[in-house]
């Protein structure tokens, strides 16, 4: 019996005859190969120049290493040994799997490569904030390749909770390029919070991996030789077991946070929360006096807000310094990031060119980290990593510290800002 | 036995399909914009079917009713067969019907286009390459012009010049301004260009350098003010000129009107999409989140892309009755220059 038109076509409509097909129209592309993981070479420079360190033939093992741990963008692995119970809901294996490789949906609208669909042309494939669209936005996409990010309820130095980076993907950053993913599914949020850390640790493991390197290798000593596994097996395992360490080391930091259940602090009994009514005005006189008492804090020597966002809050103090993205390979370095020649070299191996950071004009209202009292409570006692922003000394830690009525007060002046000159015109009407 | 010489005529039948096929594809258009806005090329994993079905036998419900991804990604493939079989009447109506061969053999490379753009679509789903549902970007504006200039070059006014240069009567139109000419092919070419330049800005994926998407959006401005330059001055000369017939001058000014839409939804886009880059600007919008995925967003964007093809398509019109006018003047002009020697001699 014949065969339908439709048989004949399918049967004969292979992945040979459409690439030929394209390719006589003049076009190629169909063989390129799967993607891989860039390594980071502007750490390695920055290794390499810091420490006076040769990684010429460790880098390649880094990148092997990496590999054979974490997999390539289009099949990663989440470490063997990060599959304990103890690293449980860190990554979930299944959703990382989802969140990777080309973007696809299906029937029951599960959807799939939701990193490329959704972050890539911001952060990249590497995650390293220097997608194609980078220059362009500002701020730059963060870099996660250092696990550090801004805008979180644990202390400078600690890993954000996933309630922090969930939130930051729900709610976008107001103001920047940042979009709120609100639409998404929260499965698949999720699944962009697992690749988001594998990201992140594969990348803190690295830049641990060159660290380790530049310190302990000698030029030309291999890092990581998986030929040896056969003629030198213990050599091998010693190899495996360092970099086992550091893999292990980065997601314990993690684990330390980012499964911790944060709940959004609120200010205790008597500090009035802050309001305003529809014209603006404020009306409580409690918060009248909380707000007063925000502002001499503001203008004092313990939080010195005033010294970088100015006496009257619209982000005007004298300051001209980097975040820590932009630091790490200039002045710590000992170069100017305002020197084009000096940083040109290093703008090559994929740095961004350097940008000022702006204190934050609190007049205008605009709070990247979320403008509730909770999130301005948080930026004030955790400080905003990478960023100048320190975190407030506080009391009992710090006897010449804030305690934490005064820091709501704080909280209350900062969100009173943007409204401040309708309140002036309201108490002058009077 | 002497023939008489088979003089075009106008058919409505031929018209009126192209004119349907021209209105089909716009639609075409802006569904395959919005499987690029909302990334959903992948939504049906086959080609040409759909899941294992005919993809004219595929279930309403699911189609209809199912993942919005499925539902646009499946509407455009129907929309394209749409297409495909206006094409195909096409074909079969100027081979009844069209003395003009060369139109003949035009609506077969119309043909020809949609099956080509057809196997594009089809070469992106199966061999899920980006790079393949970029180049199916571009041709798709390129059939929709195809398809425009068949509506105008099957027009009655198009075949009735023709025949009044023929008899030589009063009404026959003068030579306009070959000036006109060349910008308004000009115009046409670099819209298109524009086009082509977007689409790469469009179909992004990681493995570009920021140095080469940097390089896309100063080409993007730079063609956008070459293309509402050329737009103002075809309209300028359009409106101000002698002899520029209303079929020229009235989308001419259309045309320019349509550039700034086109260039005010660009900067939406861009907003949309990367929020604004100069800090001082921001403050003014700095309250605006972007929505991924969000309706206006994906409106704002769909729109930039479906008003580009417009304004190829509008182009191409006006250029090809600009090319109809000069040259049937031209002949016009020449005829009366013979018939002038012809009476000198005499």
């Amino acid at each position: 019996m014949a065969e339908s038109v439709v048989e004949i076509v399918k049967k004969h409509l292979t992945r040979e005859v459409l690439c030929a097909f394209v390719l006589f129209l003049g076009i190629s592309g169909c063989d390129s190969p799967p993607p891989k993981f860039a390594p980071n070479r502007l750490f390695i420079e920055r290794m390499a120049r810091g420490e006076g360190a040769d990684l010429e033939v460790a880098a390649p093992d880094i990148a092997q290493a990496l590999e054979d741990w974490f997999g390539t963008p289009d099949q990663p692995k989440w470490p063997q040994i990060l599959q304990t119970e103890e690293f449980a809901g860190l990554v979930d294996v299944d959703r990382l799997g989802r969140a990777a490789g080309q973007v696809r949906s299906d029937e029951n609208d599960v959807h799939y490569g939701l990193y490329r669909e959704h972050c890539v042309n911001c952060h990249s494939q590497e995650g390293n904030g220097r997608g194609p669209t980078s220059v362009f936005l500002n701020p730059y996409p963060r870099d996660f390749r250092p696990g550090i990010y801004k805008f979180k309820a644990t202390a400078i130095g600690r890993k954000p909770t996933r309630a922090d980076l969930r939130r930051t993907l729900v709610n976008g950053i107001v103001g920047t390029s940042m979009p709120s993913f609100q639409l998404l599914k929260s499965d698949d949020i999720e699944a962009l919070l697992d690749y988001l850390v594998y990201l992140s640790v594969r990348g803190e493991v690295e830049r641990a991996l060159i660290a380790e390197a530049a310190f302990e290798l000698d030029a030309g000593d291999r890092f990581y030789a998986p030929e040896l596994s056969d003629r030198d097996p213990d050599r091998f395992a010693e190899q495996r077991e360092v970099i086992e360490d550091v893999i292990l080391e980065v997601a314990g930091d993690w684990q330390d946070s980012f499964v911790e259940e944060t709940v959004a602090p609120e200010p205790p009994e008597g500090v009035p929360a802050f309001a305003v009514d529809s014209s603006g005005r404020i009306e409580d006189a409690a918060l009248r006096a909380s707000i007063d008492r925000g502002r001499e804090i503001y203008l004092g020597e313990v939080a010195n807000c005033a010294s970088c966002h100015g006496k009257t809050g619209v982000g005007d103090g004298p300051t001209k310094d980097y975040d820590f993205w932009t630091k790490e390979w200039t002045t710590s370095l000992g170069l100017d990031p305002a020197d084009r020649d000096a940083i040109e070299p290093l703008l090559d191996l994929g740095a961004l060119k350097p940008r000022v950071i702006s204190p934050r004009d609190l007049r205008a209202g605009i709070y990247r980290g979320g403008g509730q009292p909770s999130d301005i409570y948080s930026r004030i006692v955790n400080g905003i990593e990478g960023s100048p922003m320190p975190a407030v000394a506080m009391q009992p830690d710090n006897p010449r510290g804030l305690t934490e009525l005064e820091v709501w007060d704080l909280v209350n002046y900062v969100l009173s800002l943007p409204h401040e000159q309708l309140e002036l015109l309201s108490g002058a009407s009077e | 036995m002497n023939e008489s010489p088979k003089v075009p005529r106008y058919s409505k039948a031929l018209h009126r399909l192209a004119v349907v096929l021209t209105i089909a594809v716009f639609p075409l258009i802006w569904v395959g914009g919005l499987v690029t806005t909302y990334d959903a090329g992948m939504a049906v994993p086959d080609w040409p079917g759909t899941y294992g079905w005919n993809m004219f036998a595929y279930p309403a419900t699911t189609w209809l009713f199912g993942p919005f991804d499925l539902l646009v990604e499946h509407s455009h493939r129907l929309l394209g067969a749409l297409a495909g079989f206006l094409c195909i009447g096409l074909v079969i109506i100027a081979w009844r019907v069209e003395y003009r061969r060369w139109f003949q053999f035009w609506t077969v490379a119309l043909l020809a286009a949609v099956i080509i753009q057809g196997g594009l679509g089809g070469a992106r789903v199966v061999l899920d390459e980006r790079t393949i549902a970029m180049i199916h970007g571009c041709t798709g504006p390129l059939f929709f012009a195809m398809a425009t200039a068949t509506a105008v070059m099957s027009s009655r006014w198009w075949i009735e010049l023709g025949q009044e240069s023929r008899r030589e009567t009063e009404s026959t139109p003068r030579p306009i301004n070959s000036k006109l000419v060349v910008l308004a092919t000009l115009l046409a070419i670099a819209a298109y260009m524009q086009l082509i330049v977007g689409a790469q800005l469009r179909h992004l994926t990681g493995a570009v350098a920021p140095k080469l998407f940097t390089a896309f959006v100063h080409s993007h401005l730079t063609l956008a003010g070459l293309v509402l330059l050329l737009a103002v001055i075809v309209a300028a000369l359009s409106w101000l000129g002698r002899f520029v017939p209303a079929s020229v001058y009235r989308p001419s000014g259309l045309l320019a009107l349509l550039v700034l839409v086109q260039i005010a939804l660009g900067l939406g886009t861009w907003v949309v999409n990367y929020a604004v880059p100069w800090e001082a600007i921001n403050q003014q919008i700095a309250h605006y989140t972007i929505l991924a995925k969000g309706f206006w967003e994906s409106l704002i964007v769909t729109a930039h892309v479906a008003t580009g093809s417009l304004i190829i398509s509008l182009s191409v019109v006006i250029a090809l009755r600009t090319w109809r006018f000069a040259s049937v003047g031209t002949s016009q002009a020449q005829n009366k220059d013979a018939i002038h020697a012809a009476a000198s001699q005499a």
